[in-house]
């Protein structure tokens, strides 16, 4: 019998990711969203088929998803992120009973039963407490992104940071600097500030053993022991935090046709031709 | 103060019942009504929907100007910003009740011209004789925005009532104190009819006040029945609908108007039921309104909602009625005593429901009640972020209602009644997505 491959698309605010699967994942690329990339959805996928050296012909199902997922012209179908994250989550670890998503524009918790959603939290309105709080305060200290994390592990002495709001907290951040507060300490405290606000959200569901934690977020390790000191139990991560949504976007492309095969069902599916979102020209 | 460029109006919000479409020009109508009553002399009320004075009202000939009402149109016509802007540049905080910041913002603006700001919503609101505020929900504008208000009109005498009723407690019988509760209540409204017979060149007729009375207890009955209706599937009816079908349910209780509305509501719903003509012809799920004042200028979002095969049989939000023949009123020939009985029994309607589940209480027992009989599958609310006297009770009702009953999906936006710098369209929408993907993944288990 043939192979059958799906595509998992995830547009998110930062980082496009698209997966292709069959029994398992094949190749995943993850490239940045960014404003010139926005439209360009199908480059990604067009690196994704290359890696996998299949022609998109060969792809049974494309699934979108993310909050940029009405840009991609070529998808299947578009599943909310919070449905993608939780097959997601679900398929990879299955003791996850709590999701909490850290993305760059959002942050969620997901409530799981059965590998699907059944409640959820967002935080879309402020962007503390989402990627964006480090983001802007990563550029106010002048330390890389990937470097913030680890670096905060040094502190010895945390400073308070207000987790109320972005912009104040990037004024703060360069008072204590100019009051020679180290690195490490306003570091700390900053990843606290994230934890508190997020833990905060997160709470509203009843917060159930196991969780995982996955998103942009998942990859620093000093915002991982923040949220698992407040959350007092090791947290869950998958091999690559990035990738959950665009997993199960593929994944459940794969439901799709499965359920619409034992129905005998033929499932529509968009033209097989790579094109760039249209709705920005 | 310059005049701004006014933001385009919406495309008007698609309505599933010829008597929700009506409404518009009857609110349009009444506030034509008070600018008329102003040039003509007649007294006018500033009033707030719910006091418990509306019969009196009537009954003296007195205008209501239902100045929540008129902020809410300042927000459904999206022109309400310049109103709030003009508040806070009389230093009120934008973390006031954005009802009552449109309504400082507009009669200040008013007093300062002496005469309407320009291009007011709907020919703008008249100036009062009288305010009459009322402080009996835990709502602090209801009684101190008119005190604020009166900064600028000094010459208008503010009336600050507050109709107590029996707070729940698990462990008492509420009518072991609910005479106590009459009695206050029929003095506060003599004081209230004594205010408005020395304020205005009224005086009460008390025969016209028993018809007033007697024709409000026929709509509360009406208006029970019309929305029971809604019970059908498919809804013939949603909570988009209702926030249209409210006005004349809080703006013209005690008039012959308002039965007859609600009577051609009840008659429409039941052709509807007939004719098996719901809101959305493929109802997938329902959805119960469970509190929160709506986004007045997002009404919209409900037709969001059905596009996505969710409908809303019921709403917490101005259902302000029981029906009367279910309250257990004591026959009495005073119809102030009566309206006072009426006001204790309706709050405390299920006072001996909550009392049977412990952990429950009057609020959560309303909202299971309605899941049960509207076959509800999950239920919204909204944090509107101004109206702060309701939301801290809101999640509490949701979490208990989840511990005392069972675990059913919800989902709570995030907003504002007025000030639309709030709202994100965008977001808004991916939150009900994500709630449609869970309503069908616990429907699906």
């Amino acid at each position: 019998m043939k192979s059958q491959y799906f595509a998992g698309v995830d547009i998110g605010s930062t980082m496009t990711k698209v997966v292709i699967m069959d029994q398992a994942t094949i190749t995943s690329v993850i490239g940045p969203t960014g404003p010139e990339h926005r439209k360009l959805a199908n480059r990604v996928m067009e690196e994704a088929l290359a890696k996998a050296n299949l022609s998109f012909d060969e792809i049974t199902y494309v699934v979108a998803t993310g909050y940029g997922r009405i840009n991609v012209p070529f998808a299947d179908k578009q599943i909310t992120e919070i449905s993608c994250h939780a097959r997601g989550v679900g398929h990879l670890l299955p003791a996850a009973r709590t999701v909490i998503d850290i993305g760059g524009q959002d942050s969620k918790g997901i409530k799981l039963k059965d590998g699907r959603a059944v409640d959820f939290v967002m935080n879309d309105k402020c962007a503390a407490g989402t990627g964006r709080f480090l983001e802007v305060t990563a550029e106010e200290l002048g330390v890389s992104l990937e470097d913030m994390g680890r670096l905060s592990l040094e502190a010895k002495n945390r400073v308070e940071i207000s987790n109320t709001c972005t912009v104040f907290a990037a004024q703060e951040v360069v008072a204590r600097l100019s009051e020679g507060v180290a690195l490490p300490d306003i570091l700390a405290g900053l990843h606290e500030a994230i934890a508190t606000r997020i833990y905060g959200m997160v709470r509203r569901l009843k917060i159930e053993r196991e969780v995982a934690l996955t998103g942009g977020g998942a990859k620093n390790i000093g915002l991982v022991k923040a949220m698992e000191a407040k959350l007092g139990f090791p947290a869950l991560l998958p091999p690559e935090p990035l990738l959950t949504g665009a997993i199960g976007a593929a994944l459940l492309g794969k439901d799709i046709v499965r359920e619409a095969a034992e129905k005998g069902e033929t499932l529509k599916v968009s033209e097989r031709r790579l094109t760039e979102a249209s709705i920005f020209t | 103060m310059t005049e701004e460029k006014k933001p385009e109006e919406r495309k008007k919000r698609r309505t599933a019942t010829e008597a929700a479409s009506k409404v518009g020009p009857m609110v349009k109508a009444a506030l034509k009504e008070n600018l008329r009553a102003k040039e003509e002399g007649r007294p006018i009320a500033y009033s707030f929907i719910f006091s418990g004075y509306d019969e009196i009202i009537r009954a003296m000939d007195i205008v209501p100007a239902w100045t929540e009402n008129y902020a809410g149109v300042c927000g459904v016509k999206r022109d309400a910003q310049r109103f709030l802007e003009k508040a806070e540049s009389e230093n009120f905080s934008r973390s006031l009740c954005t009802y009552a910041l449109c309504g400082l913002g507009f009669d200040s603006w008013r007093e300062e011209l002496g005469e309407m700001p320009p291009d007011p919503p709907w020919g703008g609101q008249a100036r009062p004789t009288v305010m009459l505020g009322s402080g009996q929900i835990i709502c602090d504008p209801r009684y101190k925005w008119y005190q604020a208000v009166q900064h600028y009109m000094p010459d208008v005498p503010v009336y600050v009532g507050g109709l107590p009723y029996p707070p729940y407690e698990d462990d008492y019988d509420y009518r072991d104190v609910q005479d106590y509760y009459v009695k206050y209540i029929v003095e506060e409204l003599r004081d209230l009819v004594a205010f408005l017979e020395k304020h205005t060149d009224r005086k009460m007729d008390w025969d016209r006040l028993a018809e007033a009375v007697d024709i409000s207890d026929r709509t509360w009955n009406m208006i029970s029945e019309a929305y029971d209706l809604r019970k059908a599937v498919p809804c013939p009816m949603g909570t988009g609908d209702a926030m249209n079908t409210m006005v004349p349910m809080t703006f013209m209780m005690g008039t012959q108007e308002a039965y007859d509305f609600f009577k051609d509501l009840y008659d429409e719903l039941k052709i509807k039921i007939a004719n098996k003509e719901g809101v959305i012809p493929d109802e997938k799920y329902r959805l119960l309104w469970g509190g929160g004042l709506p986004s007045w200028f997002a009404l919209t979002d409900f037709n969001y909602f059905n596009s996505k095969g969710a409908v809303f049989p019921a709403e917490v939000t101005y259902r302000l009625v029981e029906p009367v023949y279910e309250l257990d009123l004591p026959k009495v020939s005073d119809p102030l005593e009566h309206l006072a009985w009426r006001w204790v029994k309706y709050w405390s309607y299920r006072h001996d429901k909550a009392r049977k589940r412990p952990g429950s209480n009057p609020d959560v027992e309303r909202l299971i009640e309605y899941i049960e009989d509207y076959k509800i599958d999950g239920v919204v609310m909204h944090e509107a972020f101004s109206c702060r006297s309701w939301h801290p009770g809101l999640i509490w009702q949701l979490n208990q209602l989840k511990r005392v009953y069972r675990d059913i999906p919800s989902l709570i936006l995030e907003s504002d009644i007025v000030d639309i710098s709030s709202y994100n369209e965008a977001d808004t929408r991916a939150r009900i997505d994500a709630f449609i993907d869970t309503l069908e993944a616990v429907k699906s288990q």
